[in-house]
């Protein structure tokens, strides 16, 4: 078979905050520098910028004032300064106000965004540079030539259920460049790859992840000002569960509402979707979402592991920014300003290797100098031990980040963490041999009014995939019912925000795995929390996906 | 003028153009309707089309408009619409209208409003109502490009059997004029995908089955039902992805939007992704065993109860006659 071929200097994985300020930056150098004019390509799976990006979202803005110094007079959708923090802890049916707001949450000088709307924006702004952004368009597999990264694969498109040809078929591109820029996110198929096959955890701390369930409301007006932030410790997790909520009052009375969870937890019957649904019915939380209506949702995995987990960033040919490489600040709960810097610094490595004329690991080492001589070490770097920390609980979690802050994290011992999946407890270990089918922990009330079944909740995400594809979740399904069931009760059907998996059970027959793949939202938590590891997320047809607008 | 835009095959109208017909006459206020038939041949397609309660009826041949190409039903159309100056170009939401109608409207310059659900107002203050964000939302627009407005009207939005008959229009072609050595489209000969392919936005009724069914075995209960009432099979996404049913007789947000006149769901929870696909059917009659289950709340008739019992039951009632 003939794959067309396309040669550029530059490609970029991935068209979030980091690929796109690369982008941006590559192109402001072309200017500055001049020379012969480079070739930059951005690949983005979803149909239009933003569509499959979701986040709280409070924008630091320093890397964009570094960035796009004008970037008011160029319209970016800012929606409001911070104005006021708040800090709750909460049990099941009181909250108790933090009487000071520890120093990283507070949000003074920052602003609420819709992160799809920003990158909508920032497209914009690359757009206006003359560099090709080829949306509906994602990378399949990585190109290489056994040393170094050569380029990245597109997806076939017109691909049938059972793997035939369609009358649409076309195979995807071959897209060769110089210097490659993975910016897939969290849990990249790319970069999941790339740090199998280039080795680039070793050494390296596990990555540390959570699941971040979003929605976005519009509720009665008078109930709560605008630019308030408001974060949750506490119910409806439990001590030993990482996370918290977040609640953002955007303009027009629209509100944003979120729950994040660590995908590390123990309990096999844990439902980050069930306790989402409990934070609704918690009072701080019921007295605002109340007589609105839900306009939309959606879910994202975040990297939480900071700086010990980000793995090696450069590889010949090829450099890793933004979620795919973990820069994301848990402690303060932000990471698109360090995705955005992550993705500079790898523009302007990438720009003066490809002057150059090398772009060997040796020569693209220098990536990695330049973050650890920007502010990016500077703020990840103190912080390195916290998120680990929680991983011994709730208060030892908050002593320890406490201590952070007075110590300006010196330690003599970096802390060790472990792949979150491998910290599911079985049912037996969990709950004794007598194994309860729920617990109060792991039900909700779904009253579709202001809590909803999943399936309902996946109808707001907007997503959409072709039927008739192949299921872009590759699941190893030989253990399910001989293992998993047994020993975790399916968890995928639980830690899978958008009713992806199924187990289906007819009279007569063991349970059957349903995959229901056009559900998929693209947030990756069933890659990551699948305690055997048997499921590969890679990308559907281009173009399939959520549709985020707003979030 | 309203020019409504007619859409057949192979002298076959498609019952959609009744209901744009539909849409026109509603909206028409003081202004002539005029419905335009565009192929190679389409004399047996006016003759359907004089019986509509319209002002006149124009034939475009053109031996280029036999097989559709969009090219070439944007220029013949264009053509037609500069001469006529119609205030409003409607057309039933098809898939070749979806095709052709947004390159219509660039090269016109227009205003396009597309999926149109309801109308309100007539002449030129009409305004139109779509669904926004998978209908979620509807939102209520007006033209505001100086020239015509086109509008495509959702399938099954507006009733075909409303469109009021017993004109006595005149019949008489319109000039069509179509630079052939601009069509850049090559359609090879029509094909069907697979065997039965079925547009089941055309059935009249439908008999739709979801999980409650159990098993592949039991279809035929369905499918008898459906035979005995002359209706079309359709089914919810889990028996379309079992590969029980083909994925063509999908209803729902990933498979087909219907609007028949009756609509059988037989086990279908309801879940909003297939509640999209079928709540604009004129009636619903719903058959479940869980009375909390959502479908009860778009139902016009529910039936709360074993299907196994019920389907059976009904089938032999409707086979007595």
């Amino acid at each position: 078979m003939t794959r067309e071929n396309l040669e550029v200097d530059v490609l970029i994985v991935g068209g979030g905050p980091a690929g796109l300020s690369a982008a941006l930056r590559l192109s402001q150098l072309q200017k500055q520098q001049g020379g012969e004019p480079l070739s930059i390509a951005v690949l983005e799976k979803a149909r239009e910028a933003g569509a499959h990006i979701l986040s709280g979202a409070v924008l630091d803005p320093s890397t964009l004032r570094d960035l796009i110094p004008d970037f008011q007079a160029k319209g970016a959708p800012l929606l409001s300064p911070v104005q006021r923090d708040n800090v709750y802890m909460l049990t099941e049916r009181s909250k108790l106000r933090l009487p000071i707001v520890p120093p990283p949450l507070r949000n003074h000088g920052n602003f609420l965004i819709s992160l799809s709307q920003f990158v909508q924006w920032l497209a914009q702004q690359v757009e206006a540079e003359g560099v090709d952004l080829f949306t509906g368009f994602a990378g399949q597999e990585v190109l290489t030539d056994g040393i170094r990264v050569i380029g990245v694969r597109t997806g076939d498109r017109g691909v049938g259920k059972h793997g035939e040809h369609k009358p649409t078929y076309e195979p995807g591109v071959d897209i060769h460049a110089k210097v490659t820029i993975f910016c897939d996110g969290v849990r990249g198929n790319l970069t999941k790859r790339l740090i199998q096959e280039f080795q680039l955890g070793k050494d390296r701390e596990p990555e540390q992840y959570a699941v971040g369930l979003k929605e976005l409301w519009d509720i009665p007006a008078g109930r709560i000002e605008p630019g308030t932030v408001v974060h949750t410790l506490g119910f409806p997790l439990r001590h030993e569960e990482f996370g918290g909520a977040f609640i953002y009052a955007l303009p027009e009375n629209r509100l944003a509402l979120g729950f994040v969870a660590g995908l590390d937890y123990a309990d096999p019957l844990f439902d980050p979707h069930v306790a989402f649904n409990r934070l609704k019915k918690h009072p701080l939380v019921a007295s605002l979402v109340e007589g609105g209506t839900l306009v939309r949702y959606g879910a994202k995995a975040l990297p939480e592991g900071g700086w010990n987990t980000i793995p090696k960033t450069y590889m010949a040919g090829g450099l890793l920014a933004g979620d795919a490489g973990g820069f994301m600040n848990s402690m303060r709960l932000k990471g698109i300003h360090l995705a955005m810097r992550s993705g500079m610094l790898a523009a302007e490595t990438a720009f003066d290797a490809i002057r150059a004329g090398d772009t060997s690991e040796a020569a693209l080492k220098t990536y990695q100098d330049k973050i650890d001589a920007s502010p990016i070490r500077t703020e990840l770097y103190p912080v390195r031990n916290v998120h680990q920390a929680f991983g011994y609980g709730l208060i030892a979690g908050l002593m320890f980040s406490g201590m952070t802050l007075l110590t300006g994290g010196r330690w003599l011992e970096d802390l060790r963490g472990r792949p979150g999946y491998q910290r599911m407890k079985t049912l037996a270990w969990y709950y004794g041999l007598d194994v309860p089918v729920t617990r109060p922990n792991n039900v909700a009330t779904i009253d579709r009014l202001t809590t909803f079944d999943k399936l309902t909740n996946v109808h707001y995400s907007g997503t959409a995939h072709d039927e008739d594809q192949p299921s872009h979740l590759i699941v190893q399904t030989e253990v399910c019912s001989s293992r998993c069931g047994p020993e975790y009760g399916h968890p995928c059907t639980r830690f899978c925000p958008a009713n992806v998996y199924e187990i289906i059970r007819e009279t007569g027959q063991p349970p059957r795995l349903q995959i229901n793949a056009s559900n998929c939202v693209h947030c990756k938590t069933c890659d990551i929390m699948d305690p055997y590891q048997v499921i590969t997320w890679v990308p559907p047809e281009g173009g399939g996906g959520p549709q985020y607008n707003g979030m | 003028m309203i020019l409504v835009v007619a859409e057949q095959r192979d002298q076959a109208l498609n019952r959609a153009s009744w209901e744009a017909i539909a849409a026109a006459q509603q909206m028409a206020g003081a202004w002539p309707i005029a419905v335009l038939a565009l192929g190679a041949s389409v004399g047996d397609v006016a003759k359907q089309l004089a019986q509509a309660d319209v002002a006149e009826v124009l034939t475009g041949e053109h031996a280029a408009l036999g097989q559709y190409t969009p090219d070439a039903f944007t220029m013949a159309l264009k053509g037609v619409i500069d001469q006529k100056k119609p205030a409003i170009v409607v057309m039933a939401h098809t898939y070749q209208a979806r095709d052709f109608a947004p390159m219509l409207a660039a090269r016109l310059r227009v205003s396009l409003i597309t999926d149109v659900i309801g109308i309100s107002g007539d002449g030129a203050s009409a305004t139109f109502t779509r669904p926004m964000f998978q209908g979620k939302l509807t939102a209520t627009v007006r033209a505001t490009s100086s020239g015509p407005a086109i509008v495509t009207v959702q399938i099954g939005a507006f009733r075909a059997d409303a469109a009021r008959r017993g004109g006595s229009p005149s019949v008489s072609p319109a000039e069509i004029s179509i630079d052939t050595a601009a069509i850049r489209q090559q359609p090879e000969a029509p094909f069907q995908e697979a065997k039965q392919a079925v547009d089941l936005s055309q059935a009249e009724r439908i008999v739709s089955v979801g999980r409650g069914i159990k098993s592949q075995d039991n279809l035929p209960l369905a499918q008898n039902l459906a035979k005995a009432m002359g209706a079309e099979i359709a089914a919810s996404r889990p028996i379309c992805d079992s590969g029980w049913l083909p994925m063509e007789r999908q209803v729902g947000s990933s498979g087909q939007t219907v609007a028949p006149r009756l609509y059988v769901a037989l086990g279908i929870s309801g879940a909003i992704q297939h509640v999209v696909g079928m709540k604009g059917s004129r009636t619903i009659v719903a058959i479940n065993k869980d009375a909390d289950a959502p479908i009860f709340e778009v139902a016009d008739y529910g039936i709360v109860g074993d299907l196994f019992e019920i389907v059976p039951a009904l089938t032999a009632e409707l086979q007595k006659k």
